[in-house]
């Protein structure tokens, strides 16, 4: 699927420009001709960048900024500034916009930033992805048997007579069922870490991390 | 009849803001060569030398003082020095054939008048723009300024084949010319940056770069969009020779 972008200009020639020019360079796109009316289209749909005028009626570009920081935290914003903006746009990057064009806006440069925002910001989130299947896996797979054991084994430690002893043959069994399945499991996620991860830092191979992401959940699956 | 007064052609912009402040601009051209009149008494102020923020591509030599675009964009650069870009107002446009009324931003006035002095004003690089200077649209819309564009390209082409040259139907040149306007657009954005405090002089040079810019893409997409208007000249239909007493009808109903 193809990133959505919305480009919002409160001149029609400059979104028109804009619109097809990101066309052309693969993107979805969609306009709005202030900030009001991209709050309203944000609303509705997923937008994955806005490119937000500073200069606009009625609701400006930092108004716009501010709402779409607070409600839209997943879009990204790239201001567009003209003449004598800079300090506006320094502003900007400090309440959260994550980069500035200035106008006129060369396409080269303008589709450049854009890919190279989105690809951050699919990797960002990718490794969150990556953060979470490690988490879930300590969390679920490790944690959650280990305190199971450290139960069932303080249980084994107080033994209420001699009938108990064939239970905690049984508990003590489990534990050490539960530690090998654990080592396996531990094994298996070194031998992932070592080789999709260090093997190809140490041969510059560059880490795709939505792939990384992908492939940690597959290997989750099967080890339950 | 005034036979002077025939052979020049005349727009008079007229900008209304809020609290009745007015600012008028008469635009007169001659009517043959399009070549804008009155431009040896414009004002020169610093910024209207040639060496001064040069445009990249320039092909004027040394020996020429000023950059005639800068020239005739400076009395209207002057006035506007101190507008914000989205400032409203009332643009009035007189032609000898009709008035133009349009509440609108200011930066999309500026924008109308400068795109009629930049193509008057003798630059060799924005003369390619000249001609579109006799059927001047104000306030016009992309796709409108993408099809003047074309239209008075292709009618070049036309008046290139006639004389028995190569003409250019793909319109390659077309976007050469546009590449080496937009170059002219930015240098004449980056020096009027520095001639005005506040952003509609520039913006609205912004906008006609939008225009250069936008072009090759609509040559590539957006002719799509308006093909079908076109279509009743693919379907090769042959008009009768004779009409029915003044009447016409087609098939699908009365004419429209």
């Amino acid at each position: 699927m193809n990133d959505k972008i919305l480009v919002v200009d409160d001149e029609e020639s400059l979104r028109l420009t804009m619109k097809l020019k990101l066309k052309a360079a693969g993107f979805d796109v969609d306009v709005a001709e202030d900030g009001e009316a991209a709050i309203e289209k944000l609303k509705s749909q997923k937008f994955d960048a806005v490119l937000l005028d500073i200069n606009m009626p009625r609701m400006s570009g930092i108004e716009a900024l501010g709402v779409i920081r607070q409600q839209f935290p997943q879009t990204e914003t790239i201001m567009l500034t003209g003449f004598a903006d800079f300090s506006t746009a320094i502003e900007c990057l400090k309440n959260g916009a994550r980069d500035y064009l200035v106008k006129p806006i060369d396409t080269t440069e303008l589709i450049t930033r854009l890919k190279s925002l989105l690809r951050s910001k699919s990797s960002e989130q990718a490794l969150f992805e990556v953060q979470r299947q490690y988490s879930s896996i300590f969390f679920n797979d490790m944690l959650g048997p280990l305190k199971e054991m450290v139960e069932a084994l303080d249980r084994a430690l107080k033994p209420k007579g001699k009938s108990d002893t064939t239970q905690r043959d049984k508990i003590v069994k489990e534990a050490r069922d539960k530690c090998e399945k654990m080592a396996k499991e531990i094994q298996v996620l070194l031998d992932f870490s070592s080789t999709e991860i260090e093997k190809k830092t140490k041969e510059g191979i560059s880490i795709n991390t939505t792939e990384l992401a992908e492939r940690l959940k597959k290997l989750r699956e099967n080890m339950s | 009849m005034d036979t002077k007064a025939k052979n020049i052609i005349r727009y008079e912009y007229k900008f209304q803001f809020e609290h009745g402040r007015e600012t008028n601009f008469n635009v007169e051209l001659d009517a043959e060569s399009l070549e804008l009149l009155g431009s040896a008494d414009a004002p020169r102020p610093a910024w209207t030398k040639l060496n001064f923020h040069q445009c990249e591509n320039c092909p004027l030599s040394s020996d020429v003082e000023y950059c005639p675009v800068a020239v005739n964009l400076a009395r209207i650069v002057e006035s506007f020095r101190d507008n914000v870009s989205f400032e409203s107002t009332v643009v009035t446009v007189k032609t000898q054939e009709r008035t133009y009324v349009k509440e609108t931003t200011l930066q999309k006035g500026i924008a109308s008048i400068i795109g009629l002095f930049m193509s008057t004003s003798n630059c060799p690089v924005m003369d390619r723009l000249r001609p579109m200077a006799r059927f001047h649209l104000p306030f016009a819309t992309s796709r409108e300024t993408f099809f003047r564009s074309i239209s008075t390209y292709l009618t070049a082409q036309f008046l290139l084949a006639h004389k028995g040259k190569e003409p250019d139907w793909a319109l390659n040149k077309l976007l050469e010319y546009y590449k080496a306007i937009n170059v002219v657009n930015k240098g004449i954005s980056n020096r009027l940056a520095k001639a005005s405090e506040r952003d509609a002089n520039v913006n609205a040079i912004i906008i006609l770069h939008s225009f250069g810019d936008g072009i090759s893409y609509f040559i590539q997409d957006g002719l799509e969009e308006i093909e079908p208007m076109f279509s009743v000249f693919f379907d090769n239909v042959e008009i009768p020779e004779q009409s029915n007493g003044g009447n016409v009808s087609t098939p699908s109903g009365p004419a429209s």
